[in-house]
């Protein structure tokens, strides 16, 4: 008999996950908040470090999932434990009894607002690494040429104060990325990215760096951004400090750029306290093991895939959701369960 | 004098008192007089102590003082007041303040009455030494015969008081006893841990008072009683046949008296003899200037360690934090434990509300500041840039000049709301930090480097004079206070914007919308219990919407967690303070919370589940239609 599998969450972890256990011959049950898959991935344009376009890679996720369940628009309502099983009410009214549930619940972006110091929300020119992927996507930049441009990396990560002590991982990358790529649009202006050091650990991540130097002439400061006021004609004056001649500074831009960093998702939490899974102080999941098993929580048959776990890049998610499927395929074909 | 009380001692018949022992002496008096006698040695002491670590022209102003009729009444009455009748744990705690008040101004009264009817009766005896005078009062029925034949109504009024008084005190101390088992029903969720000379003097107190009652109980058929030791009189004759038993109750009343003034200096009921000292030196206006000497000594030893600052701190949101309270900074000081000391003085936040609520009035944040200007005031930085920096000269003449301050500038919404503000009433203002500009100095001063402080107030002072401005506007709390306190500006005045927007209210020149929402109102610590800006916010906000109560507000509101005043809380109890801040405000569900601080609004909006305004920001969204 096929068994039944809940994923809950339809990004790239969510996709790749129930692709994989449908080929594996199980009966996937897929359910997405948005009225799209993709989670945050529908909403990029282009991806680090090769600049490749999300909407394929997407696509290509998408084209494997025949055969796959999936609702739309439709939350969990409750979960509950049963004896063997876990017992769902979706938001759709379909009651759906799984024999094992993954969770793919992602993450959100940091509240950019709750920096208020950078002027997010207040000030028309500033603006979220999430805003500048859907300008770039939908081809909405700002007309008027912008002669000064800045990102500001970590905003709400590796930040005591913003309640997020921990590193996003992604944003640095994203950064530089999005720096050439505005210079690309806009050539004339300046680009300045204020960051506090850079991670660049993965393979080509460095050499995207250098080119951004080179190349692209992007300014590398090193010193966090302090404050965001207005000029009186309506431009933005930023203060930060450069550590590196250990000196305040102060630039005028036209366009900022705050790299919002990753926070447990607030629905996946939800979900989350539905059946007691513990979290760990960063909010995110707890999984069994954090070196051998963060694919398993300490539920048997509740399973975990990409970032709800904690920060993580694309590649890593799909790793872990393929790892997941595997796990969940033996969890559900052995004697484990009996 | 004299002669009233020659003019009285005739009146009384010369059978009417006897003195049962001729030369008036029982050994059982020794541990009174010794005791007694130690205390007023180490008084004496303590006071030349004191006066001598005051600055000269300190001790200079506390001996003027007291000549001035205005601050000597002042001295009478709070000495009446606090001490005494203990007015300030009565307005806060009732049960509490009957408690304090039965037995401080119940044994006052035994003390005074006592003195009374040996001044009436038998005068001789406060005469001199030799005829026993330092014991002779307290032990007044224990050597007298009053003829029963020959009694007074004088006479009887008195021992109707003493028995009343007594009465008094004893229901005092039941209450004492009470609450050592069981605070919470006198409204203390925490008290302080007693110390070994606490525990002492403490059950020294208890005792004292019952013992009384047996002794005079013992006696009250030879030297008179009322309606308290008169039946208990009966009741022992009838039970123990004859008056022998008495003399061992008489030796245990003494020696427990004797037993506490022995331990009284090393105890927190030091607080009873000091608190008289303090409250002239307070009234003489006298302020903190060494975290151990003079002043603060006189503060040190008039703490009663209560620990009604133990429920007030903020800091005890968490348990843990109950050793940063201000009593145990105190207790540190007087054992000059100087790690953990200065442990404490860099944890506080400096909200000031233990301050406020201290029966005693002790200011030990004033304390807390000296202290660590000690450590951090050494600290040699250059500060000789500042005076080029700000200088524009006569760019606001006779116009306001709105000062943003740092910490506003990390939360621009309020700027931007200011401005608005100013504008939709049609203020002529000008911005003296609009790129940014020199900390007010405040923070600096509240983390002891006062040297740099005054280098950032006489770089700013210069700025704003040079300005021409009439009116200075600010729209952080904590610039306030410091404007106020240091700045000495003259002929400009320093406002709050919940000040000024007031006024232009008043004037008409900002009309604003009556909602139906309902608001309640967060008292930054530095405008109201530092600068005592309570209503004004409360008069516009009423003009608003529906202003609801906290159950802590005004003068007890507590800290929102972010205070600038805290060297070393982190982040975490921070959040903790945040949280239990919000839980106050939150306690009626008002539609959202207001307050007049960058620092509490951002505080407070990262833990409250309803929108968080700043007080300009629901001025601005509220300016009604027909403004100007």
């Amino acid at each position: 008999m096929k068994k039944n599998i809940l994923v809950i969450g339809g990004g790239p972890a969510g996709l790749e996950a129930a692709s994989n256990l449908r080929r594996l011959g199980h009966n996937v049950i897929l359910i997405e908040k948005e009225k799209q898959l993709g989670g945050h991935l529908a909403k990029w344009d282009r991806l680090f470090p090769d600049g490749v376009s999300a909407k394929q890679t997407l696509d290509a996720l998408k084209s494997k999932m025949v055969g796959v369940n999936c609702f739309m628009e439709t939350q969990i309502q409750s979960l509950n434990v049963l004896d063997r099983s876990y017992n769902a009410i979706l938001s759709n009214g379909i009651t759906v009894l799984a024999d094992a549930v993954l969770l793919a619940s992602g993450f959100d972006l940091f509240k950019a607002r709750k920096k208020e110091e950078y002027g997010y929300g207040i000030y028309e020119g500033v603006i979220t690494n999430a805003d500048l992927e859907e300008a770039f996507r939908l081809g909405r930049l700002p007309e008027k040429k912008p002669q000064a441009i800045g990102f500001v990396h970590c905003v709400g990560s590796r930040d005591e104060k913003a309640g997020n002590p921990a590193c996003s991982k992604v944003c640095c990358a994203t950064a530089v990325k999005q720096a050439c790529e505005i210079k690309e649009v806009y050539p004339d202006a300046d680009v300045y990215c204020f960051y506090m050091d850079l991670r660049m650990f993965g393979r080509h991540y460095e050499d995207l760096y250098l080119k951004a130097q080179k190349q692209y002439d992007i300014r590398f400061i090193r010193g966090r951004v302090s404050e965001v006021a207005e000029t009186a004609d309506g431009r933005l004056q930023v203060k930060a400090e450069d550590t590196l001649s250990s000196r305040p500074l102060r630039v005028t831009l036209d366009l900022l750029v705050l790299m919002a960093g990753m926070r447990p998702s607030e629905d996946g939490r939800k979900i989350g306290k539905e059946l007691n899974l513990t979290t760990e102080e960063d909010g995110f999941f707890s999984s069994a093991d954090n070196l051998l098993d963060i694919q398993k929580s300490k539920l048997p048959g509740v399973f975990y895939a990409g970032a709800c776990t904690g920060p993580k890049t694309l590649p890593d998610t799909l790793h872990e959701a393929r790892s997941a499927a595997l796990e969940i395929d033996r969890y559900l074909t052995s004697d484990q369960r009996q | 004098m004299k002669f009233l009380l020659a003019t009285i001692s005739q009146t009384v018949t010369p059978e009417g008192i006897i003195d049962r022992y001729p030369n008036s002496y029982n050994h059982f008096v020794l541990p009174f007089v010794i005791g007694i006698t130690f205390i007023l040695v180490y008084l004496f002491i303590g006071l030349v102590r004191i006066i001598y670590h005051l600055p000269s022209q300190d001790r200079l102003q506390l001996l003027k003082s007291l000549f001035i009729p205005k601050t000597a009444w002042k001295n009478l009455k709070d000495i009446f007041c606090d001490c005494l009748l203990h007015t300030k744990i009565w307005k806060r705690k009732p049960l509490l303040g009957y408690m304090h008040s039965a037995i401080a101004f119940g044994w006052f009264m035994l003390i005074v009455l006592g003195h009374l009817e040996v001044a009436l009766f038998a005068p001789r005896h406060l005469s001199g030494l030799s005829e026993g005078s330092l014991y002779y009062p307290i032990f007044y029925r224990f050597f007298i015969w009053m003829n029963p034949e020959h009694e007074t109504l004088r006479g009887s009024v008195f021992l109707f008081l003493m028995d009343f008084f007594l009465l008094y005190v004893l229901s005092g101390i039941a209450l004492a006893m009470f609450k050592r088992v069981r605070s919470i029903a006198l409204g203390m969720r925490h008290t302080t841990k007693p110390s070994l000379a606490d525990r002492v003097a403490l059950y020294c107190l208890w005792a004292i008072f019952p013992l009384r009652l047996l002794a005079e109980g013992f006696t009250a058929d030879l030297s008179g009683g009322s309606f308290l030791t008169k039946p208990l009189n009966w009741l022992f004759r009838a039970f123990f046949g004859n008056e022998l038993n008495f003399l061992p109750t008489w030796w245990a009343y003494s020696i427990c008296l004797g037993l506490f003034f022995l331990a009284m200096p090393f105890s927190r009921y030091m607080h009873i003899l000091t608190e008289p000292l303090l409250i002239l030196m307070r009234n003489a206006g006298l302020r903190v200037r060494h975290p151990r000497k003079g002043f603060a000594e006189a503060e040190i030893y008039a703490c009663s360690s209560c620990g009604l600052c133990l429920d007030a701190c903020p800091m005890n949101a968490q348990k843990k934090n109950l050793r940063y309270s201000s009593v145990y900074f105190i207790r540190f000081l007087r054992r000059h434990n100087t790690r953990r000391v200065n442990e404490i003085a860099n944890k506080c936040l400096m909200c000031g509300k233990c301050a406020t609520i201290c029966p005693v009035g002790v200011n030990s944040h004033a304390i807390r500041q000296v202290q660590r200007e000690s450590l951090n005031n050494k600290l040699k930085f250059n500060y000789s840039y500042l005076s080029d920096l700000n200088s524009r000269k006569d760019s606001a003449k006779g116009k306001v000049l709105y000062f943003a301050g740092c910490m506003s500038h990390l939360t621009p919404k309020i700027i931007r709301s200011v401005e608005n503000m100013l504008e939709a009433s049609g203020i002529q203002y000008e911005m003296l930090d609009r790129e940014g500009g020199i900390c007010c100095g405040r923070p600096l001063m509240l983390a002891g480097k006062t040297g740099a402080a005054k280098s950032a107030v006489a770089a700013n002072k210069k700025a704003i004079e040079e300005s021409g401005c009439s009116i200075l506007l600010l729209s952080c709390p904590i610039c306030l206070k410091i404007f106020k306190e240091e700045y000495g500006l003259e002929n400009i005045e320093v406002l709050h914007y919940t000040q000024f927007a007031e006024r232009l209210v008043k004037e008409g020149r900002l009309k604003l919308s009556e909602t139906e929402q309902s608001i309640v109102y967060h008292d930054p610590c530095e405008l109201g219990r530092g600068c005592g800006i309570y209503d004004e916010p409360r008069n516009v906000l009423n003009g608003i919407g529906r202003l609801v109560k906290a159950p802590k507000e005004r003068d007890e509101s507590i800290c929102c967690g972010l205070s600038l005043g805290s060297l070393t809380l982190d982040e975490k109890d921070r959040g903790k303070i945040a949280e239990s801040c919000v839980g106050n405000l939150m306690a009626h569900n008002p539609d959202s919370i207001v307050t007049a601080c960058p620092m509490c609004y951002k505080a407070l909006r990262s833990k409250a589940d309803v929108p968080v305004k700043d007080f300009a920001e629901i001025i601005v969204e509220n300016i009604a239609e027909n403004n100007n």
